[in-house]
């Protein structure tokens, strides 16, 4: 251990480790932790040995040679204070759009089932709008116990303040532990909202939701750092527990139109702010179709590695082949090949087809969690070492001008054969 | 009028890499910048002083070092930077990042009434998005995030208008100032620093505030104002991926050994090669 001129054992930030989340920084009783360069750096001459920043820091980034006594164990009392009584239930928020209930929505339905059942509690709905009773029926039909409802002309279509007004009150209401709001650009707009009124926990854009044993926590999982490594995040001291997550990362539930539940109408209260007026919507114009790729059972997705002008026809005629049709990995759209709807990753779509083949992708961790949920991958990929291979249920090494041609004609035989 | 724009200092997280083998971040070679949709926001506040006059003040929360992103608005044109400072504000997540913001805009809103607020519409290190309506809803200031173009702005009646994305589109929306827009990256291409200003920005004094300054109650600030605490982190997780067929020699071959592995499950061939059911 490095001792300073004081001759105290200091602790010492290996800056490799450090994610520079600062909660040692803010926790050093003696402010002996700065940060330089997004690392948290000890000044040895200040610090007293405590130990602190070694306890608190979530990824070992700290060297400190504990001498103390062991951890203190939670007293039975304080583990009951985590109970947090008075809030119960998981609840989704349900968004609608023209009187339809948003795919991830039903999904986020079919999780907080899961979750429930581990906190042996209920599944709520949330829904705002204008008419949309089928949407409220449609929640109890793919898992909500219960669907609690604001149905004004006023929320006819999405403004800020009242949908955030709204959506608080409810929850100020009913009261539950967990409420999960799809990662859309409505939920994400809504959701800081509401969790700002609340003065609660708000996790963003979530992969993976769980259940810690212990204390019945969320446990919120999320790409962070541009997507270069995940972060488990969890909100002990205040209610609900919110987070907004992905569309397409858990599945759509079935739907059993023969279940039942409750549905509560409440009364909007409306903000007495002077509120925006929508003056036009403009659909997007996605390279003339209209197309959304996350709605084909098949893709074909074009890599920097397969990027140019002459392979575009060699590629759309693969998607014909295979019932599906063309995407791009990030530098395909930088490159002005493909519009920006065709786009699969982080900054682009979501995709979960039933086949993602890709040609030339290189698998960088932005694409990839926008591709992971498909059910088979294909790669093809002039490089052996590509990370794409780890993720992909069968590979072809070699050069996508001699596999592509080859892959076409085998299909076209075998689909003849059929 | 007077406008704000909140800058974050951040690591330049595309350059970040993870080292498989130990599990550890790389490093090397990542410097700090400013987050680059906060810059896009910067340029549309400048342009927003440029059609209708004014103030336009720059805030940043961070480290001693955070300066810098500050003196590069003011090298672009800002007028005032504040930064705020204190370790009482460390570890703050987005909760306790908009309240410290947000008392730092009242307080400038006291000396001069602030009209619009520019936000990047996330920062690069964490994309939570979540601060700018954090910021909005603290001021009850009028909410506009992914603003892609800002359409016009009516001095007279206090109104803005701006396109902004939605999904599967873009609304056209009208409303009343103050407000809090935050933005795309396509709003705006983020102009270089004249040398006269960049002289004159690394002149300029840059007021840093701490907890005091702002009144901040030390309960809702940094650390102890954050309800979500992170409790581990690990890299996504490694698979070892299916078989691989090595085309280099024998296309033909690695086409045929590809195809036999994928339909070898009967359902999956039946679906490929006839028709995708549900
Ligand atoms: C904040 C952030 C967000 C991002 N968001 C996204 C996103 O949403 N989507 C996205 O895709 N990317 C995104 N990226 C970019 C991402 O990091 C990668 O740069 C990108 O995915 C790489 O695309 P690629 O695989 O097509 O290209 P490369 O990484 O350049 O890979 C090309 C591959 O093609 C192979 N190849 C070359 N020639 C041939 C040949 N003749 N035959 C066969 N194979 C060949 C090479 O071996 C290589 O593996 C993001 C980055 C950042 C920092
Ligand atoms: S050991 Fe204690 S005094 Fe030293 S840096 Fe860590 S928290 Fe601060
Ligand atoms: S707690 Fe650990 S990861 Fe966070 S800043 Fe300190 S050393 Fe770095």
């Amino acid at each position: 251990m490095p001792k300073n001129s004081k001759g105290i054992e200091v602790a010492k930030i290996l800056p490799e480790k450090c994610i520079g989340c600062q909660i040692c920084v803010a926790e050093c009783p003696v402010g002996a932790i700065e940060m330089s360069n997004g690392a948290a750096v000890i000044d040895p001459e200040v610090c007293i040995g405590c130990g602190k920043c070694f306890e608190v820091c979530p990824v070992e980034a700290v060297k400190f040679e504990k001498k103390r006594s062991p951890k203190k164990i939670r007293k039975p009392e304080e583990v009951a204070q985590y109970a947090r009584d008075n809030y119960r239930g998981v609840a989704v928020f349900i968004e609608s759009f023209n009187g339809q209930g948003a795919t991830v929505s039903w999904e986020l339905i079919g999780k907080a089932r899961q979750l429930a059942e581990k906190l042996n509690t209920r599944v709520i709905g949330f829904l705002l709008g204008y008419e949309v009773n089928d949407s409220a029926r449609e929640a109890i039909a793919y898992g909500c116990d219960e669907v609690h409802v604001i149905d004004d002309p006023l929320l006819r279509t999405y403004i800020s303040k009242p949908y955030g007004k709204a959506l608080t009150d409810l929850c100020k209401k009913v009261k539950p532990e967990i409420f999960l709001i799809g990662a859309t650009p409505l939920g994400r707009d809504l959701a800081g909202i509401v969790a700002t009124n609340l003065e609660t926990g708000l996790t963003a854009d979530c992969t993976g939701l769980d259940i810690e044993e212990e204390k019945n926590l969320l446990l919120m999982t999320r790409p962070t750092f541009g997507g270069n490594i995940m972060a488990t995040i969890f909100c002990e001291h205040h209610r609900p527990q919110m987070s907004t997550v992905r569309p397409r990362v858990f599945k759509t539930p079935e739907k059993n139109p023969a279940r039942n539940g409750n549905i509560y109408c409440h009364v909007l209260e409306p903000p007495h702010d002077k509120l925006p007026e929508l003056i036009d919507f403009i659909k997007d114009v996605v390279s003339g179709d209209g197309v959304d790729i996350s709605r084909f059972p098949a893709l074909v997705v074009a890599g920097k590695g397969a990027c140019d002008l002459e392979t575009m026809p060699l590629l759309e005629e693969l998607a014909n082949l295979v019932g599906g049709i063309v995407a791009c990995s990030r530098p395909v759209v930088e490159a002005g090949l493909m519009p920006y709807d065709r786009q699969v990753g982080q900054t682009g779509k979501t995709v979960a087809p039933k086949l993602y083949l890709g040609i030339g992708v290189s698998g960088a961790v932005q694409h990839l969690v926008g591709m992971q949920g498909s059910e088979k991958i294909i790669a093809v990929n002039a490089d052996p070492k590509a990370p794409i291979f780890n993720v992909a249920d069968v590979g072809i090494i070699g050069d996508y001008k001699k596999v592509v041609p080859v892959l076409i004609e085998e299909l076209k035989k075998r689909k003849l054969r059929n | 009028m007077h406008f704000i724009c909140c800058i974050k200092q951040v690591p330049d997280t595309s350059k970040v890499k993870i080292d498989p083998e130990t599990n550890t971040l790389i490093r090397s070679g990542v410097e700090s910048i400013a987050n680059p949709y906060d810059m896009v926001a910067l340029e549309a506040a400048l342009t927003l002083k440029d059609t209708c006059g004014g103030k336009l003040t720059v805030l940043s929360m961070g480290p001693p070092q955070a300066e810098q992103v500050l003196r590069e608005a003011i090298s672009c044109g800002a007028d005032e930077a504040i930064l705020l400072s204190d370790r009482a504000f460390a570890g703050a997540d987005t909760l306790a990042t908009s309240y410290a913001l947000t008392r730092a805009i009242e307080k400038l809103a006291q000396k001069t009434p602030v009209d619009i607020v520019c936000c990047g519409k996330q920062a690069i290190d964490g994309d939570t998005a979540q601060v700018g309506p954090g910021i909005a809803t603290r001021l009850g200031y009028t909410q506009f995030t992914y603003v892609t173009e800002i359409k016009e702005i009516d001095t007279v009646n206090a109104r803005i208008t701006v396109k902004r994305k939605v999904e599967g589109g873009s609304e056209i929306i009208r409303g009343p100032l103050p407000c809090v827009l935050t933005v795309e990256l396509e709003l705006a291409k983020p102009r270089r620093a004249s040398l006269p200003r960049l002289i004159h920005s690394l002149k300029s004094e840059i007021g840093v505030w701490n907890a005091e300054a702002i009144h901040g109650d030390n309960q809702k600030l940094g650390l102890k104002g954050s309800p979500t605490w992170v409790k581990k982190i690990f890299s996504p997780p490694f698979k070892e991926g299916g078989p691989r067929f090595d085309a280099r020699e024998n296309p033909r071959q690695a086409v045929e050994d590809c195809l036999k592995t994928l339909l070898a499950d009967e359902t999956f061939a039946f679906h490929l090669l006839k028709q995708w059911g549900q």
